[in-house]
């Protein structure tokens, strides 16, 4: 399985051994520890999920973050009391997204949902219609305030809730389950709360991404974590709109602070698309987009051929000339003569570079790519001259890089180009 | 995902570098530190549940099936499978199971999929299948609680009722519905579907569709792609060369551009590289030193890099590199499921 918390990463070795003195210390931390435990588990055995339960869960959690039981824990004490119960017909009734699980579930939380149909009291509808002088208006009007208060509550609760995890998160910013909790809870979010409320919660949410990626900008789960936010906050139930220009912006503005961002450039290769057909994007814009892009990967390239990000944006554009059919294009409607002009146009300049770096490897293999390419765009064999530079340029691979000599074997074969 | 926040990139340290002159491919010429030191990581693994009086035992506790797991495999490969008592073994799995089937990570801890995987890992390899039937909730069970994660809409699953969806669980799901002889209980179809759709230009997958490609996430739909008998979707060149960059001076293998090395990765890299037929892609030799060096040869266990401190999940992941790369007097470790070839041959029957 991928990686869980538990493991070690980069913590320095050390020799193993305590003092009789730091022993006797943890002997003591582990005692108060259990103690914990034990109550929590004690009544959740019992299915008691009261607001004293949830106290002592703040208070696990702090020591332990990685207790998912606990945060289940208190996830039940949230439905089970603190949170308001979702009166039938008011809620937005959106389905959970992750489907199918509340039905097996495990049996704390069967039991758990037997008794929230047992606590919710009978319908109010079965006693309005005009008894002991109660009108229907007058009792439409109680019934919204209390829908009110209780999202006033809801709302006091779950920022409470986003509150608790940040110092959390703070210490272990990489601990599964803390941010799984955290999307629960702002998945409740979106069930209990006003539109415009919920939406101003999720915006603070991105808000977050970018505060975490400005910390660790390839934080590979701070860039999921931000798309996820993003879907969100475009989707219905936030009344949203489409966020790809503002994000298409993002990327740039990650990628100016530091060229070396293959997150930011994976996430631009990913909006692209979506942006150009948002735009209604005509043939011709779509060109200066493509050259514009072309241009930005260049200079980035001639500062540093030896970034590996660099050269798979430059590829993923490269593929936009060859693999018309597979992929959604930048731009479709190049012609054949036009695609054949951009690839020879980049072997050239790429060749070009390696006058002041003629031990890249990366460029190298780029020339081999695009050689190859524009033989297949163009439906041939490569020619004698192309020939001789690829056994060139595959001898200088083999040189630079002797690690990946049975790739180079395979291509050496594959191709024919054995002397 | 939902982003899977478990693991990043903070992997700091002092890299420390190892000269070696000469290496070559035959093991019995590397020097002493570069011998694989079985016992002290028998007695290493043996350890780790006799450390009750450390804080740090207690804090791991939601982990506890998952390293039965991880220290199990690494003494299966080791050509030691007793240095842990089968009995004990296996009433401690049974006792976390829960009655909808699933598996907590030890007794008092709720049922998620990470646990039932390792639970269902571990009573095959330890050839308890039948004690699942008598003594535990059976095989039927199990299955049903596994196939309940599944989205049907999307075929992806979920780790647990609350918890959000990744490639990681469907991988999981795949591997011990397969072991369970289960796999018709979920739509594979539509599993297949999903990680087709996490599939970037590169090569490679992401945890979910749109993400970029990561080698842990690589190995789990290679590996389900594997399970499905589906790997005709697998772009064997791209996602050949991406994992092959990842390589890098060390020797060791990192998991995603311009990060740093770490056996863990490595492991995820070499047995993908293996499901596609190309491990020849990368330095053997090389790999097989980075791992070694990794080790503590006094104490035992593993590291995710020379130096560091060790941890029975880099244990478990560096020996099972090393056997991948015939590391001679390893019982050879299957690349798709991370045991033993003769488990899943015998449950399997291939
Ligand atoms: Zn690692």
């Amino acid at each position: 399985m991928a990686d869980q918390g538990g493991s070690n990463h980069g913590i320095a070795r050390t020799s193993r051994t305590r003092t009789e003195e730091q022993r006797q210390k943890d002997l003591e931390r582990i005692k108060d520890y259990r103690a914990l435990e034990d109550q929590v588990r004690h009544h959740a055995a019992k299915n008691d999920y009261s607001s004293d339960v949830f106290a002592l869960t703040s208070k696990l959690l702090r020591l332990n973050p990685e207790y998912y039981t606990v945060w289940n824990v208190r996830r039940r004490c949230l439905i089970s009391g603190l949170l308001s119960k979702p009166s039938p017909g008011s809620s937005p009734s959106k389905a959970l997204p992750t489907s199918s699980p509340t039905a097996t579930t495990t049996t704390s939380s069967a039991d758990f949902s037997s008794s929230l149909s047992t606590e919710t009291p009978p319908a109010p509808e079965s006693q309005t219609t005009g008894k002991s002088g109660i009108t229907a208006e007058d009792d439409e009007e109680q019934k919204q305030q209390t829908r009110q208060q209780d999202q006033q509550n809801d709302q006091q609760i779950l920022q409470k809730e986003l509150h608790f995890t940040i110092p959390l998160l703070l210490e272990s910013p990489k601990c599964y389950w803390i941010w799984s909790y955290r999307l629960w809870i702002l998945k409740q979010v979106i069930e209990r709360l006003p539109v415009p409320v919920a939406r101003n919660i999720w915006e603070e949410e991105l808000g977050l991404t970018s505060k975490m990626l400005l910390r660790d900008q390839r934080n590979f789960h701070a860039w999921g974590y931000r798309r996820h936010v993003v879907e969100q906050l475009e989707s219905p139930e936030l009344e949203g709109k489409s966020l790809v220009e503002s994000e298409f912006e993002f990327t740039t503005k990650k990628i100016s602070q530091n060229l070396s961002n293959f997150s930011a450039w994976h996430s631009r290769s990913k909006l692209i698309p979506r942006l150009l057909d948002e735009r209604n994007a005509n043939d011709e814009a779509r060109k200066a987009f493509f050259e514009e892009e072309l241009n930005k990967i260049g200079e980035a390239i001639n500062v540093g051929p030896d970034d590996q990000s660099l050269w798979y944006y430059h590829q993923f554009l490269m593929l936009n000339l060859v693999n018309s059919a597979e992929h959604p294009t930048i731009a479709p409607a190049f012609t054949q003569e036009e695609r054949v002009t951009y690839l020879r146009r980049e072997i050239e300049s790429i060749q070009e570079l390696l006058e002041d770096y003629d031990d890249a490897k990366l460029i190298y293999e780029a020339l081999f790519d695009y050689t190859l390419y524009l033989c297949q765009l163009q439906g041939r064999k490569p020619n004698e001259q192309e020939e001789k530079d690829l056994k060139g340029w595959l001898g200088n691979l083999k040189k630079l890089d002797p690690m990946r000599s049975g790739r180079w074997a395979d291509l050496e074969r594959d191709l024919g180009l054995k002397e | 995902m939902q982003p899977n926040p478990i693991q990043a990139s903070t992997h700091r340290t002092t890299h420390k570098t190892l000269k070696f002159s000469n290496m070559t491919q035959s093991f019995t010429s590397l020097p002493q530190e570069l011998q694989l030191a079985t016992s002290a990581h028998v007695k290493y693994i043996q350890s780790l549940d006799s450390r009750k009086d450390e804080y740090d035992y207690w804090l791991t506790e939601h982990l506890r099936l998952n390293g039965l797991y991880w220290g199990l495999t690494a003494l299966h490969l080791l050509g030691h499978p007793e240095a842990l008592p089968r009995a004990e073994t296996i009433d401690f799995v049974l006792s976390c199971q829960h009655e909808n089937g699933g598996f907590g990570a030890a007794p008092g801890h709720d049922a998620h999929m990470l646990s039932t995987v390792s639970a269902v890992q571990i009573l095959a390899m330890v050839d308890a299948f039948d004690d699942l039937e008598t003594r535990g909730r059976g095989k039927a069970q199990v299955g049903k609680y596994i196939a309940s994660l599944q989205n049907r809409q999307t075929g992806t699953f979920a780790g647990d009722e609350w918890g959000e969806e990744d490639t990681r669980f469907l991988y999981g799901a795949f591997n011990a519905l397969s072991l369970l002889g289960l796999l018709h209980l979920v739509d594979v179809d539509k599993a297949v579907d999903h990680i087709a759709a996490c599939a970037n230009f590169d090569g490679g997958y992401g945890v979910s569709p749109g993400a970029e490609s990561h080698s842990g996430q690589i190995f789990t739909c290679v590996a389900a792609l594997t399970i499905a008998g589906r790997k005709e979707l697998i772009d064997v060149d791209r996602l050949g060369r991406w994992l092959s960059e990842r390589q890098i001076a060390g020797g060791g293998l990192n998991g995603r551009p311009e990060k740093k090395e770490d056996v863990c990765y490595s492991w995820w890299v070499l047995s993908s590289l293996e499901m596609i037929g190309k491990t020849h892609w990368i330095d053997k030799a090389k790999l097989t030193s980075f791992i070694l060096s990794s080790q503590d040869t006094d104490k035992g266990g593993i590291s995710d890099r020379p130096g560091d401190m060790v941890d029975v999940w880099h244990t478990c992941f560096g020996i099972a590199g090393l056997s991948l790369l015939d590391y001679p007097g390893l019982e050879p470790v299957d690349e798709v499921y991370c045991m033993p070839k003769s488990t899943i041959k015998r449950v399997l029957g291939r």
